[in-house]
């Protein structure tokens, strides 16, 4: 983390090494905890068990008011199937998707199903970080690292999944890194 | 009433001489006897009252509400006077008396550490704000302000999105007398920090400080009449709709419709002329709109920045427009993240351009951006644009893939057909229908003009990654060029679509403070490799520039000058070639 300390200041003039530091690809990020897909399915079957109540509560009602019964049957059925492939699959393309990576000086993210989105997020522009956890997450003991920058459309970065010991490490290092930061320039 | 440009705030801080007291500050390091001596100050360290003739203001905006109350009094003469009288007495018993007491219990003092001010009549409220948080006093002055002598101060701080306080109404002496005092003890303060830190560097910065504090304002930029009707000519409104709408609203009804039915005859004349040639009619509702939006927008701009004039007053940047509100401006450069021009097409055949600066924490009302030159030649954009921040422009910029206008055109005749399809289903068969073509149908002319818009995009969107910053142009009808130096950047984005993934684009973005959320510099379509080597080279740039400043903190070599951010800028590598599309450096 405070590696940046070793720097000599010769190190201005030399020419900086341009490594593809920010670009690794996602199978070389460090991956979430795999239990976090048992997180989102528990939670994708509330929210499910919600919504398919109320179709199945409308079918009935459409049913003894004289609708087609085997037309009612197979719109739920089919709605059922559909929800049913999408908690199971879901999960864990957006699992597998998801990748991270703290570097010296910056946190690299890669996550996103449909459209991926691939960020770089300098160690010193974190105005404050926080580990959440919610009712589910305990369970599993993981918790969320919540990544606050100034700038507009990154003002808060998350990272699920993370064992709840290592979002603290991360928060606890992160931290430090900004307390020994030497510059004392205003970023904003 | 209104003080000419030359008498009042850059004037004013002169004649209190803030930066000698500041100078005895930063060597005595002794604050608060800098404060004590600096006469002026101390004028507002005692609770203060607001100016008497606020009472005179206040009583007269609320007016209109009792005239509201009593307006059935006037134009009725029957019996049912008495109760808008009724109404109207107990609005005089409860108002007027909570003006008086509002004004009695209002109170403010700015002492070296706080603002602190006291309001409230039957809730009392505390406010302190502490002076290092603020970044902003405001004067502004209304017409009737301004007629009275009288000046509105809004504190402003980083904190919050909208004005934190205001205190209404001070005399304009009073006011400026607020501002001269937060300054400096906002000053004395930052001196103090100075001085806790270790001596060399510090030495050096307390000395640029006060050289740069001292150095009397310059006017940068200034807009004379003719300039701002010129500049008001470029400039259409729609303000004449909204103007319309608020007139009839306080026209009666029934005696529009009375006046309307009288004067049915010559409305007739107008109705058949109109039938008789729908062309020449549609023409002229065409120029008549255009006429009424032009002139608006001339008279709207007139009323902003009538008088506009920007000074460089030490680290910041003031500015004073307004013809019937008169309001002053700062802009500390420090807080400046990007520089953006705009231009319209109309703007830019003659070479017109506006500047803005992109700040964080100060008033939002342009979406964190504020208006530097509304309306300047290119030359004087950048000569300005030096002062606020000096950027040096690439000679080249590069385009985006090609294959941007295919998935821009996709894109918006998705959303076309999005919208024509359900509007074409539920068309009604006995509705309007040319050439027994449903309405909805029609619009599907404007696919070529989709195409002509996905292929301006894609000829003006361009984007250079030099050595002092990033610089995006993009925009089909208004253009932008935003202009972002490399230690405002934030965070670094590539993200890819499904579609872009199947034509290997991606879209490249670096996040800013205080972005606009509708107009920002990202770049869409970058062929994938590029984009990604994009990226490295401005998280590289950002990550050079800052190893280099941390290295200087640490190993202060006491015979080098203080730390150059431009020099530094000028070590980072010059932008990296960016790889042809032809060759792919990945297999």
């Amino acid at each position: 983390m405070t590696s940046s300390t070793s720097v000599p200041s010769s190190d201005v003039s030399s020419a900086p090494d341009v490594s593809r530091r920010a670009l690794l690809p996602v199978s070389r990020l460090t991956a979430l905890e795999a239990d976090l897909q048992s997180v989102w399915r528990i939670k994708l079957c509330l929210l499910h068990t919600v919504v398919f109540l109320t179709a199945l509560f409308f079918g009935i009602t459409q049913w003894f008011s004289g609708a087609n019964g085997a037309v009612i049957l197979g719109v739920l059925g089919g709605l059922l199937l559909l929800m049913t492939l999408y908690i199971v699959f879901w999960p864990r393309w957006r699992y597998q998707a998801w990748g991270y990576d703290v570097h010296e000086d910056e946190l690299v993210l890669e996550h996103g199903v449909i459209t991926h989105v691939r960020s770089v997020v300098p160690l010193r522009r974190i105005q404050h970080l926080d580990v959440s956890q919610d009712l589910f997450e305990r369970e599993f003991d993981l918790g969320r690292l919540v990544i606050h920058t100034a700038g507009t459309r990154s003002s808060d970065v998350v990272i699920p999944g993370l064992p709840l010991s290592t979002a603290e490490h991360i928060r606890d290092d992160v931290k430090q890194y900004i307390l020994d930061d030497p510059l004392t320039e205003d970023a904003l | 009433m209104a003080a000419s440009p030359s008498d009042s705030s850059p004037a004013g801080s002169s004649v209190h001489d803030p930066s000698a007291s500041e100078s005895t500050a930063a060597h005595a390091s002794s604050n608060d006897h800098a404060s004590d001596t600096a006469t002026p100050l101390g004028a507002v360290r005692e609770p203060q009252r607001l100016h008497p003739l606020t009472l005179f203001v206040r009583l007269l905006t609320s007016l209109p509400a009792l005239a509201l109350i009593l307006l059935p009094t006037f134009t009725n003469d029957d019996a049912q006077v008495w109760l808008p009288l009724f109404f109207g007495a107990v609005y005089g018993l409860i108002a007027l008396p909570a003006i008086v007491l509002q004004y009695l219990r209002f109170s403010y003092r700015i002492t070296p550490q706080q603002i602190v001010i006291q309001s409230g009549v039957l809730k009392r409220q505390n406010r302190s704000i502490p002076i290092e948080r603020v970044q902003n006093v405001e004067i502004e002055r209304q017409l009737l302000a301004r007629l009275l002598g009288l000046a509105k101060v809004r504190v402003e701080t980083a904190g919050s999105a909208s004005t934190e306080a205001s205190i209404e109404y001070v005399s304009v002496q009073q006011a400026q007398k607020i501002r001269t005092a937060v300054r400096a003890f906002q000053r004395a303060d930052e001196d103090a920090q100075q001085n806790s830190r270790d001596a060399a560097p510090s030495e050096a910065r307390a000395t640029a400080s006060n050289a740069a504090a001292s150095s009397s304002p310059r006017t940068l930029f200034s807009m004379s009449l003719r300039h701002v009707l010129l500049a008001g000519a470029f400039r259409f409104s729609l303000f004449y709709l909204a103007l319309i709408f608020s007139v009839l609203q306080f026209v009666d009804p029934e005696t529009l419709t009375n006046w309307l039915l009288l004067s049915q005859d010559r409305i007739d004349v107008i109705v058949d002329a109109m039938y008789q040639s729908p062309i020449i009619t549609a023409l002229g509702t065409v120029v008549v709109a255009a006429l009424l939006g032009w002139l608006s927008g001339i008279l709207l701009t007139l009323n902003r920045y009538y008088g506009f004039t920007l000074w460089l007053d030490g680290g910041k940047l003031r500015k004073r427009h307004g013809l019937f509100t008169v309001t002053e401006g700062t802009i500390p450069l420090a807080k400046v993240q990007v520089l953006i021009v705009q231009t319209t097409p109309l703007m830019r055949l003659f070479g017109w351009h506006t500047l803005e600066v992109q700040t964080m924490g100060l008033n939002t009302d342009q979406q964190g951006q504020r208006v530097v030159a509304p309306f300047a030649q290119w030359d004087t954009i950048m000569r300005l644009a030096d002062h606020v921040r000096p950027m040096e422009m690439p000679d080249t910029f590069e385009r985006v893939s090609p294959l941007t206008i295919r998935r821009h055109f996709l894109r918006r005749l998705g959303v076309l057909l999005a919208v024509l399809a359900p509007a074409a289903y539920f068309w009604p068969r006995d509705w309007w229908a040319p050439y027994d073509v449903a309405l909805p149908w029609w619009s599907l002319l404007v696919i070529p003009a989709l195409g002509v818009a996905a292929y301006l995009h894609y000829h003006y969107h361009r984007f250079a990654i030099h050595h002092d910053g990033l610089y995006v142009r993009r925009g089909v009808l208004r253009h932008y060029l935003w202009m972002i130096p490399i230690n405002r950047y934030q965070v670094a984005y590539a993200t890819d679509s499904l579609l872009q993934r199947r034509l290997n684009l991606k879209t490249l973005f670096v996040d800013t403070a205080g972005a606009s959320a509708f107009a920002y510099p990202d770049i869409v379509d970058v062929e994938a490799d590029a984009a990604d080597d994009a990226v490295d080279t401005l998280y590289d740039q950002f990550h050079t520039l800052y190893r280099a400043m941390v290295s200087e903190a640490k190993h202060p070599a006491s015979s080098t000058p203080p730390f150059d951010l431009r020099q530094a800028a000028a070590t980072v590598p010059r932008a990296l070639p960016l790889p042809n599309p032809t060759d792919s450096s990945r297999a």
